[in-house]
């Protein structure tokens, strides 16, 4: 955020200029009477642009400034009054476990990861596996500010690598500058700009292993050390400082040389031995939404290659595969912040801030609309609070009536994060058919059906079919693809994946069911082989087949939208071809005892035609043959059962935003969110549970 | 100890039980000097890749079956590792460029390449080329055909390619072409009985002609699989008498009770329980297009005569959607929603018309 000259005015959203007193304010001459301009009114005024407060990389504000803060009301009464310019996520940052707006079994499950990785849990052996950590969710979700009230509350160090980008940053990128000398000044000279990612990564690498190795040699902070922790209360001078290294700004991985040797710093970091000081690493990634077309496809020909080329950083590409799910590495999922939960953080904040003051907070329904708006994310939400603070003190001079219904347009206009249409409420939209002039819901209330009706009167009829084609005439329809289309969170072929799953459910007849298998059929072959030649028009298509050949009006009868299976088939089919690899294997003799390679024997001629021979080596039991390996069950043995469903489905939540992300790379092997919801359900792991990964 | 179908493999042209007019024009081709780029293509278990290595053997004489297996990685145009097994000789190489998934391009070019840049060393050698088996080419991708065709003109001097394929239709014309054509036809039940009792003989042990004929009926011309029925039966009761039980695989079985699911109710319902099993013979491995087939040709036998050509009409359709397409299982239940479609209204229809 560049600071903008103050004096810059741009016009006011109210056409009278407003003086404005911000009574927290120091008193400045030169600036308290000025235009107050809602979108220049946090930037910094440059004279006060001298206070380390916003210099991003001070080593004094690293622990807040990232503004990753969920904040939550802290009572530094002070410091607000000194620095009311300061964003509110970095005033009131929350500093306890009680502040934060996070769900109470997250925070229990980092902080006893964290508690495991430094003292081994209850048998002691846990310091092993607890090396690396990984934090995912959306932004805003508090991942950060997590770990960072947990060192205070723990009493850990965070050491933290920061990318440089020239002399400034050079000197702020650990936050104890005392353990890492070649940032202080003698070097920095030399190592002002480092112009290629080489440097840079072996300086990220020295940093790791520094970090991870040496920090034993100061047992207590250096003296120069006035950062952010000398909030956190000094463990007792005996024991020994702890450290974690916390990975957040990570080296340019969207470059395939970066990340192999990123993969490779983590691999080394986890098979060294962990010291007696164990410095665990934590990995903060924050989800990225995908809204992909026809890149996507080629993802479903279940090599998964499209994903590299994205340029997209998720968990799994931070973090090697096989790091990733072995036993080495945690992966944390942090959800989008539950209203009620942000909701009662923004109420305490003002609480908080207008306490004393003779300022009014804003109203409910202000606050209402920024919860709504928001989507989880937090940071957003104070953002938007702070912007609607200060729209109120502009509207004050004004009428106020009608002052708060533009605002929270306004609020809405300028606040609003980019919102995507949940899943839930796409499917609904497509496979409940709404058409004009359908029956009002029995339970609708009188007012949402008069609403019912005015949107309705909006909705031009179609233009009646010539006699040959009555069979294809339909109702208009309530449902504008277009803007479906530009809502939608997921793209078209996961889209038809959940259509498919769940078409058959709102089907009377079969011919309706026909008549979507037929789309769904049609429009996925539709296209050519590549993806550039990838039919652009396939959400449309779907979405209007769907909607014409699915029965008018649908009718209710509880129907649950439930998350494909399709990538669980992929899962399976893909652990089977490892089976139909080992079996082929066998029979082609491993090339060692046998003098003669036998060629031949395809995988799909193992699939198919070998499973009877397979069977009988099973039932003979007899030790002269070799026996094949054990993993041919995997693909020969089938067993039919009736009324038994594939696998089993998960319904599809409505508060569930995250999810199109978790199912359509699904053909990698690991499933958080599913991981992480069992974990929760099935309780605590014991530390034996863990051993046996 | 290997499987019968491995261990009894005729090893020389001379020795094959069955097409000798294919396999006496495969021997003077060979001795010919002028040896061409050759496709094999026929049926599976008809004998193409046994064929494949007598032809070899019978080219560059008994120094072709001392093979050894070599992982060669390549490196796919996003500098994604591919790590690809090879089978080779000093005279040939068979590679199966569908391992390589979308990358098949990147393997024949690489691969094909190198071996046509260099020369034939061993001055013994019976010939001055490198033979190049491809098999399952019928799977190989465009851009890989494409890729072939051209080296195939180029580097003819060096080396001859023998593609070995189920069916030729999946091939692009040019490299149809440029190959010799050899068809490799299922063997008749008289060949497959002769063939039965040679490796009784060899196993050895006397095979009664009633489960040879048992056997043979089931395998559908398929000598490889009734080769395997066959070892498999001897494993299970190994003096092959009384009432025989053939084991069909048992993705088989349940391909047919799939049929029987369709036949016997026609409801939405139904339909997802008929997905739930596709689903799960697609996780087996089982290619789509065989469980289409498989499951269209039992269904085929149990409706009524006038609706067969349409059930089968609409296999063949969503088959080649299936092909177009990249997720299978739309077009099989498409499939299967049309045929249960077309039954109910075929009952429905007779109802009125006899009500009538």
């Amino acid at each position: 955020m560049a600071p903008k000259p103050s004096q810059k005015k741009i016009k006011p959203l109210s056409s009278k200029a407003t003086v404005v007193k911000l009574e927290t304010q120091p008193p400045r001459p030169s600036l308290n009477t000025k235009k107050f301009n809602p979108l220049t009114a946090f930037k910094v005024p440059s004279s006060s642009r001298k206070s380390d407060t916003d210099l991003p990389c001070s080593s004094q504000t690293s622990s807040a400034g990232k503004g990753k803060a969920r904040a939550l009301p802290n009572l530094r009464r002070q410091d607000a009054e000194d620095h009311d310019d300061r964003m509110w996520v970095d005033v009131y940052e929350p500093t306890t476990e009680a502040e934060l707006a996070v769900h109470k079994r997250k925070v229990e499950d980092v902080r006893r990861w964290l508690h495991e990785a430094f003292e081994g849990g209850p048998s002691g052996t846990l310091t092993k596996y607890r090396r690396i950590l990984a934090l995912t969710g959306p932004a805003g979700t508090a991942k950060t500010t997590t770990i960072r009230v947990l060192a205070r509350e723990m009493g850990f160090e965070i050491m933290e690598w920061r990318n440089a980008v020239g002399e400034n940053t050079l000197s702020g990128q650990f936050d104890d500058p005392s353990e890492f000398s070649f940032g202080t000044s003698d070097s920095s000279s030399s190592r002002t700009y480092v112009p290629d990612g080489e440097g840079m990564f072996s300086k990220f690498e020295a940093f790791l292993n520094r970090a991870s190795s040496c920090q034993n040699l100061f047992t207590t902070p250096a003296p120069s050390h006035v950062g952010s922790f000398s909030q956190s209360p000094p463990t007792s001078a005996s024991t020994r400082q702890r450290h974690i290294i916390l990975l957040e700004d990570l080296p340019n991985i969207v470059h395939p040389a970066t990340q192999a040797k990123f993969h490779a710093a983590l691999q080394s970091l986890v098979s060294s031995p962990v010291s007696a000081t164990p410095v665990p690493v934590v990995i903060i990634v924050s989800d990225t939404g995908v809204r992909g077309e026809a890149a996507d496809e080629q993802m479903d020909s279940g090599r998964g290659w499209g994903k590299s080329n994205d340029g997209l950083v998720d968990i799994r590409t931070v973090l090697p595969r096989d790091l990733l799910g072995g036993p080495y590495v945690t992966q944390i999922s942090f959800n989008p912040i539950a209203p009620t939960l942000m909701l009662k953080a923004l109420q305490a904040m003002l609480n908080t801030h207008f306490a004393g003051s003779s300022q009014a907070p804003p109203s409910r329904e202000i606050l209402d609309a920024i919860v709504e708006t928001a989507n989880g994310d937090i940071r957003s939400a104070i953002m938007a609070l702070q912007f609607a603070c200060v729209g109120e003190m502009n509207g004050k001079t004004r009428k106020k009536k009608g002052g708060d219904k533009g605002k929270s347009v306004l609020l809405a206009s300028v606040t609003r994060r980019e919102q995507t249409l949940m899943l839930f409420h796409l499917l609904g939209k497509v496979l409940y058919n709404k058409r004009k002039g359908d029956p009002p819901n029995a339970s609708a209330s009188a007012k949402d059906v008069q609403k019912e009706k005015m949107l309705d009167a909006q909705i031009k009829d179609p233009p009646g079919l010539p006699s040959g084609l009555k069979q294809h005439e339909r109702r208009a329809s309530r449902i504008n693809v277009d803007a479906l289309y530009a809502d939608s969170p997921i793209d078209s072929s996961l889209f038809s994946l959940y259509i498919h799953q769940n078409y058959v459910q709102f089907c009377d007849e079969l011919d309706h069911c026909d008549a979507v298998a037929d789309w769904l059929s049609w429009v996925d072959s539709s296209g050519g082989d590549t993806w550039y030649q990838a039919n652009p028009h396939r959400f449309h298509l779907l979405t209007l087949g769907t909607m014409h050949s699915l029965p008018s009006p649908v009718a209710r009868r509880s129907q649950k939208i439930v998350k494909p299976v399709f990538f669980e088939c992929l899962q399976k089919e893909k652990d089977a071809w490892g089976g139909v690899r080992d079996a082929r294997g066998w029979a082609l003799g491993d090339g060692t005892s046998q003098t003669d390679l036998r060629s031949g024997w395809s995988h799909a001629e193992v699939a198919m035609e070998l499973g009877g021979v397979l069977k009988a080596r099973d039932a003979v039991m007899d030790s002269a043959l070799p026996r094949p390996p054990a993993s041919h069950r995997r693909f020969s043995s089938l067993s039919f059962a009736l009324g038994a469903p594939f696998g089993h489905t998960q319904t599809l939540d409505e508060t569930e935003v995250n999810v199109p992300l978790d199912d359509s790379e699904a053909e990698v092997l690991v499933r958080p969110t599913r991981k992480a919801t069992e974990a929760e359900e099935g309780g605590w792991l014991d530390s034996d549970d863990i051993e046996e990964f | 100890m290997s499987l019968w179908v491995d261990q009894f493999r005729p090893r020389t042209l001379d020795s094959l039980h069955y097409h000798h007019g294919l396999s006496a024009r495969l021997k003077s081709l060979a001795s010919s000097g002028d040896f061409p780029h050759i496709l094999f293509y026929g049926p599976s278990g008809a004998g193409k890749k046994t064929r494949i290595t007598c032809t070899l053997r019978e080219l560059f004489g008994p120094g072709v079956e001392k093979l050894k297996i070599d992982q060669r990685i390549f490196l796919s145009p996003s500098k994604r590792k591919l790590e690809i097994n090879i089978v080779q000789s000093n005279f040939h190489i068979e590679i199966t460029p569908s391992d390589a998934g979308n990358y098949d391009r990147v393997v024949i070019q690489e691969l094909l390449k190198e071996i046509a840049q260099t020369q034939q060393v061993d001055l013994n050698a019976k010939q001055r080329f490198k033979a190049v088996v491809i098999n399952e080419a019928d799977s190989l991708s465009r851009d890989a055909q494409a890729a072939l065709r051209r080296t195939m003109e180029k580097y003819m001097s060096n080396m001859r390619i023998i593609l070995c394929a189920n069916s030729t239709s999946k091939l692009i014309a040019p490299i149809k072409s440029r190959c010799l054509l050899m068809r490799v036809a299922a063997p008749n039940p008289q060949e497959m009985e002769e063939v039965l009792n040679y490796v009784a003989k060899r196993a050895p042990f006397t095979l009664p002609p009633e489960a040879a004929k048992k056997i043979i009926d089931d395998s559908g011309g398929n000598l490889r699989k009734a080769i395997l029925v066959l070892e498999a039966l001897k494993m299970q009761s190994p003096d092959l008498s009384g009432p025989l039980a053939i084991a069909k695989p048992d993705w088989e079985t349940y391909c047919y009770k799939v049929a029987d699911l369709i036949v016997s109710e026609q409801s939405p319902a139904r339909v997802m329980e008929v997905r739930a099993k596709f689903y799960e013979l697609l996780s087996h491995c089982i290619p789509p297009t065989v469980i289409l087939k498989t499951v269209a040709e039992r269904v085929v036998e149990k409706v009524d005569e006038s609706l067969k050509a349409d059930i089968m009409h609409w296999a063949a359709f969503y088959e080649v959607r299936m092909r177009l397409g990249s997720k299978k299982i739309y077009h099989l239940e498409a499939w299967v929603v049309k045929v249960m479609s077309l039954y109910k209204h075929f009952f429905y229809d007779m109802d009125m018309s006899s009500f009538d």
